[in-house]
């Protein structure tokens, strides 16, 4: 074999490989959909039949009933919607004063922004919920809300992003006698819709997937988020494995309809954050 | 509307004093001021306040109930003398590393799979990035059914030969288990990050080196590895502050169990805060845990500040 075949079919290995390598990544996934569909017995039947006999679509119906899903599904929905739209607007500011304004402590304000990424929920938790609790917020969707509605990645995200827009562009709007406020609103919002996108994807993602502190915060089932409400469901009943699985594909569908639409700008997003300083 | 109203009355008094280009740079300067200001005040009130909070809150003994009493080093002490506190704290540093420290390097390897030319790279592409958009508790549920003495990881680990395990509920292997998820579930964010790394390399650095008769590996040490520098430090960051905050999968697929092996301290934090009521206690528990978080960011900081130097 010559040294240019051999190249070859290392390359066409190293494809196979990578093609394998899918298999790992959504195995669990195709288990889960496929469980859904199948009834309480044949879910643990061996050799796994991975298409079911007869789709159990039952049980979808059935697992939803389970608990007060249709309520959990409209809080999770208000949450993330008002979560994102919380965080795109504040980072969008933040990280554009960030950007193109000199001031006084200007980097010391955005040091002091990046460095709350080393205090996440989990570390400031009990003081955090005695803030909320003063607030007279404990109990509420506003309580959930409030806490996660600036984060520090997302000034990060914007500022990096907004940094690299030409000063030109600012400075015109500024001659033409524009507003301080109408130079964001009518200038630099319109030119940075990639990263706005971007970080409304991550911001929906992270809102949508936030458990801990809806479940400090809510304890009545009327303020329970979609995965507090799965997690309730699997530990009254942790045998019923196709409804559980059921209850998660509901739980996937709204981010993989996201991923599928706009996952250039999710992409984008998430290696928009590791480029350096 | 606002936030630039007394921005630009600073400026017309300003004005008065100081005529001509004075004025639009003080505008300029409050503006940019006013337009942080929201958020700087939300990260002032719902991060660093709550952090001083918790700092003063861990000397004091406080149920929610009856007003906080006082108490020294007491909650410290109380750790110190705890071992479920000491458990749970290696619990943690055991979960960081063991999820991180392969994730640096398994993600870097996906990285340079899929930044090869090959056939349907962007298809390959979109599957391995899929599961990115995934929830955590779907995760969750669909691990701990894998996990399950009759559930597909064993089924799939018979064909090896290996009999059925009960992996959560096994003080082996419960806490591998868990890492086992968190470095399946890092793999492909981290993949991305490292592939825009790797995309931001000049592609002339790699023919220049292939002129010089350069093979792959000298290639990947000298050019990929210097240039990639500052992405892998951000990486190895970024995941370790991931890990650090792992509550989910504890609670709900092993209940910190099998005694105590998966209790992470941001579960014991929440168990002796919201479970048992000893807020002082708790706060106390997340300084400790501050303090390694802080301590792990720095040093890779320094790293990183390194790594740009070079």
């Amino acid at each position: 074999m010559s040294k240019k075949q051999l190249i070859r079919w290392g390359g066409w290995s190293i494809t196979l490989l990578t093609i394998l390598g899918i298999g790992v990544t959504l195995l669990p996934y195709f288990w889960m959909v496929s469980s859904s569909l199948k009834t309480g017995q044949e879910v643990f039947e061996l050799p796994i039949r991975w298409i079911p006999r007869d789709l159990q679509w039952v049980n979808f119906p059935a697992a939803l009933s389970r608990g007060s899903f249709g309520i959990y599904f409209a809080n999770s929905g208000i949450v993330s919607v008002l979560v994102t739209a919380a965080n795109v607007l504040f980072c969008s500011l933040a990280g554009y004063g960030l950007a193109k304004f000199r001031f006084p402590l200007r980097d010391f304000c955005f040091r002091t922004i990046l460095c709350t990424l080393m205090l996440p929920l989990e570390i400031v938790l009990v003081p955090t919920f005695l803030v909320v609790q003063q607030l007279g917020m404990v109990n509420s969707l506003t309580g959930i809300i409030v806490p996660l509605a600036v984060d520090a990645f997302g000034i990060f995200l914007m500022r990096q992003y907004i940094r690299d827009l030409p000063d030109s562009l600012i400075e015109a709007a500024r001659l033409d006698g524009c507003s301080e406020f109408g130079i964001f609103w009518r200038i630099i919002l319109p030119n940075c819709k990639p990263a706005l996108g971007a970080l409304a994807l991550l911001s929906f993602r992270d809102s949508w997937d936030q458990f801990l502190w809806p479940f400090i915060i809510a304890s009545n089932d009327a303020l329970k988020t979609f995965p507090l409400g799965l997690a309730q469901m699997e530990g009254i009943d942790s045998t019923a494995y196709h409804e559980i699985m059921a209850l998660a594909v509901i739980g996937m569908i709204p981010m993989a309809i996201l991923f599928l639409f706009f996952q250039r700008a999710f992409v984008r997003g998430i290696a928009l954050s590791g480029l350096k300083e | 509307m606002q936030s630039v109203g007394p921005g630009t009355l600073a400026s017309e008094r300003r004005w008065a004093v100081w005529p001509g280009r004075m004025s639009i740079r003080s505008r300029l300067r409050w503006a940019g001021f006013f337009f942080v200001l929201p958020a700087l005040l939300h990260l002032l009130i719902f991060k660093f306040y709550p952090l001083l909070e918790a700092f003063r809150l861990s000397f004091y003994r406080y149920d929610l109930m009856s007003p906080p009493v006082f108490t020294g080093l007491a909650n410290y002490q109380a750790l110190w003398d705890n071992p479920l506190f000491h458990q749970s704290f290696w619990v943690s540093v055991k979960y960081m590393l063991g999820v991180s420290v392969p994730e640096w390097f398994l993600a870097l390897g996906l990285a340079l799979l899929l930044n090869r030319a090959m056939p349907g790279r962007s298809v390959i592409r979109l599957a391995y990035f899929f599961p990115i958009a995934m929830s955590q508790i779907v995760v969750a549920m669909v691990w701990k059914f894998m996990y399950h003495p009759h559930g597909l990881v064993n089924t799939l680990l018979e064909v090896f030969g290996v009999g059925r395990i009960n992996w959560l509920s096994t003080e082996e292997t419960a806490l591998a288990s868990l890492i086992a998820i968190g470095i399946w579930r890092g793999i492909p964010l981290f993949g991305v990050i490292y592939l825009a790394g790797l995309q931001s390399i000049p592609k002339d650095y790699y023919e220049a080196a292939m002129m010089d008769g350069a093979g792959p590996v000298r290639r990947f040490i000298h050019i990929t590895i210097p240039l990639l520098l500052p992405t892998i430090l951000f990486v190895m960051v970024i995941s370790l502050l991931s890990a650090v905050k792992v509550f989910l999968n504890p609670l709900v697929m092993t209940g910190g169990g099998p005694n105590g092996t998966t209790k992470v301290l941001p579960y014991y934090i929440y168990q002796t805060g919201f479970a048992y009521f000893r807020m002082g206690e708790a706060a106390a528990a997340s300084m400790v845990l501050f303090v390694l978080v802080f301590v792990l960011t720095l040093i890779l900081l320094r790293l990183l500040r390194q790594g740009d130097v070079k």
